[in-house]
């Protein structure tokens, strides 16, 4: 890399030693570069957004919602699209409170009339007792869960064991019959944000039990930055050896 | 020994007693895992005290006789940091695939710093990241200016580390968060002070072993519990991903549980793997500039160059770099596992909104994992943080007392007052980082990214031209640390602003492509540029540089 006149530029080598460090480094430099950034460039070109099959259900039946010309069915499928929404981890408390409205007021549409109050003072109650309790295993606030879970799960056509008459039972609000106009136009944007996830073939096959392109960028790339480091000092040894580079110790 | 053993024998019905207390996940003094803490934190000082630093050549580089493991573990232990143990899970808690801009960050940097640094940095035989920038740019400001940020840089990663330590000092004593950080810098300041670097190299390899076993235990119980491939989780969790990606439904694991009583289920959630999800916030473009600032950062942080020289020659620093990569992917392939299991154990909405920074412990303990256990886990993150805090804490008095008061205001100093200067260093930031890291400023990796930045756009230009181009000169040296500088700067205005509630001009695009934890994408290619162009416009560096360059460096 150095000249006679005591000057280094990595991309100007002048000896043997150098040019071999310098083709080396930035061999192991694009492979590098490479298997980082173009991947996820490969991924961003590829990517669709695709909508969850809860969207496309939630979608159609609010639309026969707004038109007026919404049956029980497009209310139960509303309803279960939205309280799906509601068990994601990392649902914005906002969207959630919008979410719970209009779960409850899609309930109060297929809920026989003269039963709901009894089914809202049980919601009511549900949410007293929450703030009184010191274990989420308290004996009557389960009961409670349970009796609500019994009466509202069958009208939204969900099973009373399942995952979403768990979050069913805490996702009512206290005013059933009423959906705030602020909510009403922000549940549909709510859900087309929850419900799209940028998609293609290399998120879509399993590799090792992983979706392939986490696989790749959790564990491979760390086996290959380990394998770079190990490729450097090798030839780096190699290379020394056989130019007699010997070096020094302070 | 024997005492030793009689002692741990005597607190084991102890622990045991207290094990069944540490049900709730928060708000009780929880005796197991803090007698664990202190028996951890007692043998670490002890260790301290048996190697402690000799003299100033002990203290700063730790007498050169670490073999290549040891300096591997040492460099593991080193980085490990409070923002690897608990900030990565939590990164990756709720929305997996951004956080992996942070794990790769971490790691790639290390290939950067291996092919373009770490045998140079060695040869170049420079106590500090001051030392080799006013040596090498031939300039007692730059000198002075590169302690500063050593010192700064030092500072902004070491408060991350300071909130770890107060996160899980609150978690075992069951105190408020301010209280827990004093507790917690208290322990760290005295044991660095009394080891030095000799006896924080000797307790890096100690603190290795114990970080990345607290680490794995549990991992392997988590996942055997809920009925993953245990033998290898690091695998084995594949098929937890996927099942937060297509939803698990309580038939399909009748019966498993955590231990707030919900069943192990959650709703489909793909966001959690697939790439930018909308509802994340985050984009392409800010997965891409983290992870290329976390990289660069690596190649230039001040405590990660110090440790190369360390070891006795060229070829061992780059060698040490090999074994500690390795070291430091076994808990990196390892944290997304606590975030999978934590996103799902997590995932009912009476759980509530989990401290993500705490996500690690709250995963062993949601998933019913023996109390002592967790405990083990809870000191493994408090050790991580203390061996990169001591290991800053080394490296900012370094700084200080070498780089400032040696070199500028006393060069007659004799050692022992060296010494001193190097500890009224440590005790001064401490002080400083305590009080930053009692303001909640953001996640702990976060914080600890922002120093990378810093790194990226001030040294580690600097060492890369002042290694790889005799044309690099003290004028461009200057104008690219301004250039860098400003750039950080503006940054971190903009964070403090946005925090303080200022308003600020273009807020939205500069907090955006400028972020405090990813600035130096555009910071460090500035400098560079700045170096370069400055360098050609003013007169050559001097030949006596760069025949050092030729003869030492690159001969």
């Amino acid at each position: 890399m150095e000249t006679e006149d005591h000057k280094i530029s990595f991309f100007k080598p002048t000896t043997q030693q150098a040019l071999k460090n310098r083709n080396l480094i930035i061999k192991l430099f694009i492979a590098w570069a490479v298997a980082i950034f173009g991947f996820q460039v490969l991924l961003k070109i590829l990517e669709k957004p695709v909508p969850e099959e809860a969207l496309i259900t939630f979608s159609s039946a609010w639309e026969n919602i707004e038109s007026g010309e919404a049956g029980h069915s497009d209310f139960r499928a509303a309803a279960r699209s939205m309280i799906q929404v509601m068990g994601k981890l990392t649902i914005q408390p906002d969207h959630y409170a919008a979410l719970k409205d209009g779960t409850g007021w899609a309930l109060s549409k297929v809920y026989p009339e003269d039963e709901l109050s009894e089914l809202q003072q049980d919601v009511v109650y549900l949410s007293e007792l929450r703030e009184q309790i010191t274990s989420l295993r308290d004996a009557e606030y389960l009961q409670t869960k349970e009796l609500i879970i019994s009466k509202a799960a069958p009208a939204l056509n969900i099973g009373e064991g399942t995952l979403l008459a768990q979050l069913l039972a805490i996702g009512l609000d206290e005013n059933l019959q009423v959906l705030a106009e602020e909510n009403r136009a922000k549940i549909p944007q709510v859900m087309s944000l929850y419900l799209t996830h940028n998609r293609s073939f290399l998120t879509d096959t399993i590799f090792l039990g992983f979706p392939f392109h986490y696989f790749y960028t959790a564990v491979f790339l760390l086996v290959f930055f380990i394998g770079l480091c190990w490729i450097y000092c090798y030839r780096t040894d190699k290379l020394h050896a056989k130019l007699n580079f010997l070096e020094q110790v302070d | 020994m024997k005492k030793i053993s009689l002692l741990i024998l005597s607190l084991v019905p102890l622990m045991a007693s207290a094990s069944n207390d540490v049900t709730q996940l928060e708000g009780s003094f929880k005796v197991g895992p803090a007698i664990i803490l202190i028996f951890i934190l007692s043998l670490f000082i002890l260790v301290g005290i048996l190697f402690r630093a000799k003299d100033t050549t002990d203290y700063y580089a730790a007498g050169r006789g670490i073999s290549r493991v040891g300096s591997g573990m040492a460099i593991a232990s080193n980085w490990m940091s409070a923002a690897s143990f608990l900030g990565m899970a939590a990164l990756m808690y709720g929305t997996g695939y951004h956080g992996l801009s942070y794990v790769v960050g971490w790691t790639g940097g290390y290939v950067l710093l291996l092919i373009l640094m770490a045998g140079q940095i060695r040869r170049y035989g420079k106590y500090t990241a001051a030392d080799f920038i006013g040596d090498r740019y031939y300039s007692k400001t730059l000198r002075t200016i590169g302690a500063v940020i050593a010192i700064l840089i030092s500072i902004a990663y070491a408060v991350g580390q300071f909130g770890g330590i107060g996160l899980m000092f609150k978690w075992v004593m069951g105190i408020e968060y301010n209280l827990a950080v004093i507790i917690g810098g208290s322990v760290v300041l005295a044991y660095t002070l009394i080891s030095g670097m000799l006896g924080v190299t000797k307790n890096m390899q100690i603190q290795y072993v114990i970080i990345i076993s607290s680490f794995l235990i549990p991992l392997f119980l988590l996942t055997y519990k809920f009925d993953y491939f245990w033998l290898l989780p690091q695998i084995g969790y594949g098929s937890a991903v996927q099942d937060i990606v297509e939803g698990i439904q309580i038939s399909d694991k009748s019966g498993l549980m955590n231990t707030l009583g919900h069943h192990f289920a959650i709703v489909p959630s793909p966001e959690y793997a697939m790439p930018w999800a909308p509802s994340s916030g985050q984009t392409f473009f800010q997965w891409m500039a983290i992870a290329f600032s976390l990289m660069i950062g690596t190649a230039g942080l001040p405590h990660v160059i110090q440790r190369f020289y360390v070891v006795p020659k060229a070829r061992d620093a780059r060698w040490s770099v090999v074994w500690g990569l390795f070291f430091i992917c076994l808990l990196y392939w390892s944290a997304p596992v606590y975030s999978a299991l934590g996103t799902i154990l997590s995932a009912h909405p009476e759980v509530g909104k989990l401290s993500p920074d705490a996500i690690v412990v709250y995963t062993a303990q949601l998933g019913g994992i023996n109390p002592l256990i967790v405990g083990l886990l809870a000191a493994g993150g408090v050790s991580a943080a203390f061996s990169t805090t001591s290991g800053l804490l080394v490296a900012g008095s370094s700084a200080f007392a070498h780089d400032l008061y040696v070199k500028v205001i006393n060069p007659l100093a004799r050692p022992k007052t060296q010494m001193k200067v190097a500890r009224l260093g440590t005790l001064l930031m401490a002080v400083i980082i305590t009080v930053i890291a009692m303001v909640d400023l953001a996640l702990i990796a976060q914080l600890v990214a922002i120093a990378f930045s810093m790194a990226g756009c001030t040294i580690f230009p600097l060492f890369l031209l002042g290694i790889w181009w005799s044309g690099s000169n003290r004028a461009g040296a200057k104008a690219g640390l301004i250039v860098g500088g400003i750039v950080t700067l503006i940054s971190l205005t903009y964070l403090v602003g946005a925090r303080a509630g200022w308003v600020l001009p273009y807020s939205e695009f500069i907090t955006y492509y400028l972020g405090a934890w990813y600035f130096a994408w555009i910071g460090a290619p500035l400098a560079i540029a700045a170096n370069i162009i400055v360098s050609k416009l003013t007169p050559e560096t001097p030949l006596e540089i760069r025949k050092f360059l030729i003869e030492k460096v690159h001969s």
